[in-house]
């Protein structure tokens, strides 16, 4: 009888702390989280399913639709997978471009969390300062590719057309106050009380948690295992870059911020060792005519803004589309650490958990 | 000495401050500076200024004698991931290239990827600058054209949107 005092609700799937369609089942004991779920499908499209009916160079639009807000990492992934696949050798430039451009990505998606993450939190002020960056980034991707969320940004062997003319003046503009943007940021939150009591020893998971679970990313990095996997596995022009890989042990959700803002500034010195260094020559490798696949299989991972992006790859003999397509999508790995994290805690928490493991519902539902 | 910060009130002086200084700049130097401060574009009464390779709404392009430049190859019927382009390949007089009976163009499917013009092998079709595609009407979206009549130009959609 006393048991009924547990009491059960839904947090989401249209809240707006909850990123998306993300509905979390929570029981509580007054407001302690008993146990927490995370249920997930609101935005299943069969992406993979998709993909397997259409040919290798059509495929590239859904990618640009499961994590939505890095979509040219996503985009980097799948162009680079075919390419392994059909071992296609991709110009220097056209890897250099690749890299810029990704590392831009990645600056606009940590961001966007940044600003959302802070936004739930109760800080409202970095989020308008964190979207007047992305709107500059948005602004070269649109003068790079033609849009800015659905970029479709690569082609398989290299790029559609090169950059345009004052692309590089336009990007360098940005990078002359970047760094002053993100001492910005810091300015509102590190030392601010508000900010370290709602985040510091918010939310840990510590690393063998974080292993076991098969959680990458920055959420794995502040946990103190340095694992990156443009260092670990170099794909594009990352073997070329000097980048170091910013961790933190205490794995929480303050450390997590940490690692992110840092990861910010490393991009930025990754896109100016682009700008500098960038070669000239054809952006475009010789391709056949038409792409038709031998039997093999190909796994190629890439790290994305939030973790480890793997494609997985089946060619069937003589088929221009692939035979079996997976994607192992880092939101969808890492929000399974979610009750992990949120369980004896309080509810206030778990929106913080949330918005730690910055989960994109497009590539989590997929 | 943990408990002596909590009276050091320097972490939220320093946010004040920043806010502070950006919301001076924008009040008094928003109309009066020649880059101004200020990155919001006032959307409705200044139109905003699109890259060159903006990708917009699908559009036919003439030739020099004002005639559809489409001769039927349907490669981008073919390589449109959402197939919303379907051609009805036809004859007209005082051509020797096929001429496009009915060129059909699904709006409400497309997804403004540009693989249809990348694949055009004689610059026929282009994706224009528009940009507010948003109507009342489904059919609205049933955009192509048939015989000689091109409903690319005479659709209502986008009637607000800037001139190329």
């Amino acid at each position: 009888m006393f048991k009924n005092e547990e009491m059960e609700i839904n947090l989401g799937p249209q809240h707006p702390s909850t990123h998306g369609v993300l509905r979390v089942k929570l029981r509580l004991d007054g407001e302690t989280v008993t146990h927490c779920e995370p249920i997930i499908g609101y935005l299943h499209r069969g992406v993979e399913k998709i993909c397997e009916d259409k040919t290798f160079f059509q495929g590239q639009v859904w990618t640009d639709r499961m994590d939505y807000v890095a979509a040219i990492s996503n985009n980097l992934g799948w162009a680079e997978s075919i390419e392994k696949l059909f071992g296609i050798e991709v110009p220097r430039r056209a890897r250099y471009i690749r890299t810029m451009l990704t590392e831009l990505n990645r600056i606009s998606s940590h961001l966007l969390w940044l600003g959302t993450h802070a936004l739930d939190i109760g800080a409202m002020t970095v989020f308008l300062y964190a979207f007047r960056e992305r709107e500059q980034i948005l602004d070269l991707f649109e003068a790079f590719c033609g849009a800015r969320l659905t970029t479709t940004a690569f082609r398989i062997g290299g790029l559609r057309e090169d950059l345009p003319p004052g692309f590089l003046k336009q990007a360098q503009a940005f990078q002359d106050r970047f760094l002053a943007c993100v001492d910005e940021y810091e300015t509102l939150l590190t030392e601010n009380r508000i900010w370290k009591k709602r985040t510091v020893g918010v939310a840990p998971i510590s690393a063998e948690d974080c292993i076991a679970y098969g959680v990458t990313g920055p959420v794995l990095r502040a946990a103190g295992v340095a694992f990156d996997i443009r260092k670990a596995f170099p794909y594009a022009a990352y073997d070329e870059m000097e980048f170091d890989v910013p961790t933190a042990t205490a794995a929480d959700t303050y450390a997590r911020y940490q690692v992110r803002v840092e990861e910010m500034r490393q991009s930025h010195r990754i896109v100016q060792q682009c700008i500098d260094k960038l070669p000239e020559g054809p952006v475009m490798a010789k391709l056949p005519k038409v792409l038709k696949s031998e039997v093999g299989e190909v796994y190629h991972a890439i790290e994305a803004p939030k973790g480890e992006l793997g494609y997985y790859l089946v060619g069937e003999k003589g088929s221009g589309n692939p035979y079996r397509f997976h994607v192992r999508a880092p939101s969808f790995v890492n929000l399974q650490a979610l009750p992990k994290m949120t369980e004896g805690k309080l509810l206030a928490d778990v929106i913080a958990a949330i918005g730690t493991l910055d989960v994109v519902l497009g590539e989590v539902d997929r | 000495m943990n408990w002596l910060k909590a009276f050091n009130p320097s972490d939220i002086a320093g946010g004040m401050k920043l806010t502070g200084k950006r919301f001076r700049q924008v009040l008094f130097t928003a109309n009066r500076r020649k880059v101004p401060m200020h990155f919001v574009a006032e959307y409705p009464e200044v139109k905003v200024k699109l890259a060159p390779r903006y990708r917009g709404r699908l559009t036919m392009i003439k030739d020099e004698q004002g005639e559809i430049k489409c001769v039927c190859c349907l490669a981008c019927e073919k390589i449109c991931p959402t197939q919303v382009i379907t051609i009805i390949k036809g004859k007209k007089e005082g051509r020797k290239m096929p001429f496009p009976t009915r060129y059909d163009f699904e709006m409400e499917r497309c997804i403004f990827c540009e693989f249809c013009v990348e694949s055009c092998g004689f610059d026929s079709i282009i994706l224009n600058h528009q940009f507010e595609l948003a109507t009342y009407n489904r059919e609205d979206f049933s955009l192509g054209m048939e015989g000689s009549e091109n409903m690319f130009e005479n659709s209502a959609v986008g009637k607000f949107s800037v001139a190329e």
